[in-house]
């Protein structure tokens, strides 16, 4: 979402969280789910299987080493209840008595004893009080003396089981067998597991603040450098900056290469398609004379076919330069030196005319683009302007909103005291080699290069009145502002 | 009026200069920069017509040397790159106006003509002296309204006299401007010449200054 946000800083508005996450799941179905979230979610759901794993281990670990305690308590009833029961060796075995344990005396108390004959069908020889009458489920006790650990007891407890088979002197062998309850155990492990699982909880959100707080951390430059780039395709800055860390550097650094080598195309075709120019417009200048001089049928018609081809050379060239402008990033240009130069030449080409360019442009006011095209447009439209004006002509120039409220415009505005045009006129004049004076030099090219280069730029053209009561051109071209700078 | 044409194609060079003297103006060509610059440092020309694109020593830089050292004829630029930031370079180099190729004759002829008036500080193309009116565009005379017939040497002095009416303008100066630079500068053609527009427009009209040379008066308009 962060990446987002960095790419798209015109678009950026508040968002709900449930959209945000609504988003995040589409983009995910889509495989674009940002790199910030597939460290995050990686991070997470590791963290928290691990956790669980944990948790798990040491529930069982902790139930275990109860087990092993109450193992131990049974064991030492059983030595207690074989010494008892040996007291009067070698006398007839006793029942035995004062074990210490006041549950063996308790009713259905979970903790009982009992003595099997350990010869005859394990009938049984003594047995705890606790039991009530009732007798201990027992299983077989193998030679090994390795016996299942849990049995059913009265009531349907789960108790936990010593058993062992001894044999007095003269050949007499019991089978005695001690069982705890393992209710408390059960309660004590499930309280540790409550705590222990609330523990790992709150460990586990911490772990994953840290994560979210370490991936943006982490990816703080990789934001840096989406953003230095953005400012380069906006034309606010010439390259990115290559203070990066070191995995960064050499992204930054290619991508500077990139610009440079960008910048380097578009000199060469634009230098290219000047040579060609100029290869191509000498001698068509030389047929275009030789046939003028001329009149016949044959003059007449390369005359004619010459003019074609100057207006097909010149849209074609116009086209080409247009094209390798559309590669060309992060330059733009000040405003207000271009159109001083622009009026002084003006001055000087129409000097017959004793011109008055007045130029009001606000300072620092800047293009986001080439100088060439803005002195392309600008240089036609004043042209035209100088042309048909009755000695006055105004260039303001100041910056502006654009419709969305969002980009930053430059509004520039070329107005004269000429004769003007009606509606119909302006409409006309803005097509391709339309000229309305045949009389007045130009190529008729002027005003539809102008739309061409401001629609390039995603500006806009148009053509009013003129409050000096000729006609008005007016530019909205993409510019830069001053805070940005 | 004496004008210089730098252009290093051959048959645009040969079609401006046929041009220009057919217009009444001695034309000095050259076919590259270093020629081009070398002419117009040392002769006096009223005009040059100068092509960017030249071999040795590109337009801008024989433009920006002669205005270093203080040549100031009137320069016509022609140029295949004809966008504006091209036009204003040769304007902030030096020029004084541009003709983008390909282009029609006329509009050179036009912007010269333009040049040598401007230069000579005429507002228009018609110089008028009393009865006598000099129609630069057209390359006619007309004396009270009727059109005299001049021979081309003839019509080119009148008219540099005219250009600079009001001022002495020597012998020297006229065979400079007047003549391509292989003229016997010795010969008295001028003289003949002179005397020639005298009986057409009568004694008053040039005007002899004693070891200094010729003038059209300027209060005679």
């Amino acid at each position: 979402m962060k990446q987002c946000e960095v790419l798209d800083t015109a678009s950026k508005k508040k968002m709900p969280d449930t959209k945000k996450i609504a988003k995040s799941w589409r983009l995910w179905g889509e495989g674009r789910l940002p790199l910030s979230w597939r460290l995050i979610l990686v991070a997470a759901i590791w963290s928290m299987v691990t956790l669980f794993v944990a948790g798990w281990i040491l529930v069982a670990l902790f139930r275990g080493a109860s087990l092993q305690a109450l193992d131990d308590q049974l064991n030492v009833h059983m030595t207690a209840i074989i010494q008892s029961m040996a007291r009067d060796l070698p006398g007839p075995p006793r029942r035995p008595s004062n074990l210490g344990e006041a549950r063996f005396e308790l009713p259905v108390s979970g903790w009982y004893w009992t003595i099997r004959d350990g010869q005859q069908n394990q009938s049984v020889v003594f047995d705890s009080l606790s039991l009530f009458g009732d007798q201990l489920n027992l299983p077989q006790l193998p030679k090994n003396g390795k016996h299942p650990k849990f049995i059913v007891g009265p009531g349907g407890q789960e108790l936990r089981l010593v058993m062992r088979r001894i044999e007095f002197s003269g050949g007499k062998s019991y089978v005695i067998a001690v069982a705890g309850s393992t209710k408390e155990v059960t309660e004590r492990t499930a309280g540790f597991a409550r705590v222990a699982g609330l523990t790992l909880m709150a460990l586990g959100f911490g772990l994953i603040g840290a994560i979210i707080l370490q991936v943006r951390y982490g990816l703080l430059p990789v934001n840096r450098l989406a953003q230095s780039l953005s400012n380069v395709r906006r034309g606010e800055a010439d390259n990115i900056d290559e203070d990066m860390p070191k995995e960064l550097k050499p992204l930054a650094v290619e991508l500077n290469a990139l610009i440079k080598s960008n910048h380097e195309i578009v000199e060469r075709a634009r230098t290219q398609v000047g040579n060609l120019a100029h290869g191509l417009k000498t001698p068509l200048s030389v047929i275009t004379n030789e046939a003028n001089v001329r009149d016949d049928p044959l003059a007449r018609k390369v005359m004619e076919q010459t003019d074609m081809m100057r207006n097909q050379i010149n849209h074609y060239l116009e086209q080409a330069r247009m094209a390798a402008q559309r590669r060309v990033i992060g330059v733009s240009c000040e405003v207000e030196p271009v159109v001083r130069r622009l009026a002084n030449a003006m001055e000087k080409i129409h000097r017959d005319k004793d011109l008055d360019i007045v130029v009001k442009i606000d300072s620092g006011l800047t293009f986001r683009g080439e100088q060439h095209d803005l002195e392309e447009m600008v240089g036609n439209l004043l042209d035209n302007a100088c042309k048909w004006c009755d000695g006055n002509v105004t260039i303001e120039g100041k910056s502006t909103e654009g419709e969305e409220g969002g980009r930053e415009l430059l509004l520039l505005e070329i107005l004269d005291d000429g004769p003007g045009l009606s509606a119909e006129q302006k409409e006309k004049s803005l097509k391709r080699g339309r000229r309305l004076d045949e009389s007045v030099p130009g190529s008729g090219l002027g005003l539809s290069i102008v739309v061409d280069i401001a629609e390039v730029y995603g500006g806009k053209f148009s053509l009013a009145d003129s409050p000096m009561g000729g006609l008005g051109a007016i530019l909205e071209l993409p510019s830069i502002s001053a805070a940005a700078k | 009026m004496r004008i210089l044409v730098v252009e290093d194609d051959l048959d645009l060079n040969r079609q401006l200069c046929q041009a220009l003297e057919e217009a009444g103006y001695v034309v000095d060509k050259a076919f590259d920069g270093e020629e081009g610059h070398f002419l117009g440092d040392t002769e006096p020309y009223d005009a040059v017509v100068l092509d960017i694109g030249l071999p040795q020593m590109d337009g801008l830089s024989v433009l920006e040397r002669w205005r270093r050292s203080n040549r100031n004829m009137p320069v016509l630029i022609l140029t295949a790159r004809d966008r504006w930031s091209d036009k204003v370079a040769g304007i902030d180099a030096g020029a004084d106006d541009y003709v983008a190729k390909p282009f029609h004759m006329e509009e050179v002829l036009a912007r010269v003509r333009a040049l040598v008036r401007r230069a000579a500080g005429l507002a228009s193309n018609e110089i008028v002296i009393g009865d006598v009116v000099l129609d630069v565009r057209a390359g006619k005379v007309t004396l009270a309204g009727q059109a005299v017939k001049l021979t081309s040497h003839e019509f080119r002095l009148l008219s540099y006299l005219m250009h600079h009416k009001g001022r002495i303008v020597s012998r020297t100066e006229l065979v400079e401007h007047l003549y391509d630079q292989d003229f016997d500068r010795d010969s008295n053609t001028i003289e003949v010449f002179i005397g020639r527009l005298r009986k057409k427009f009568g004694g008053n009209l040039i005007e002899t200054v004693r070891g200094l040379g010729y003038r059209v008066q300027e209060e005679n308009a």
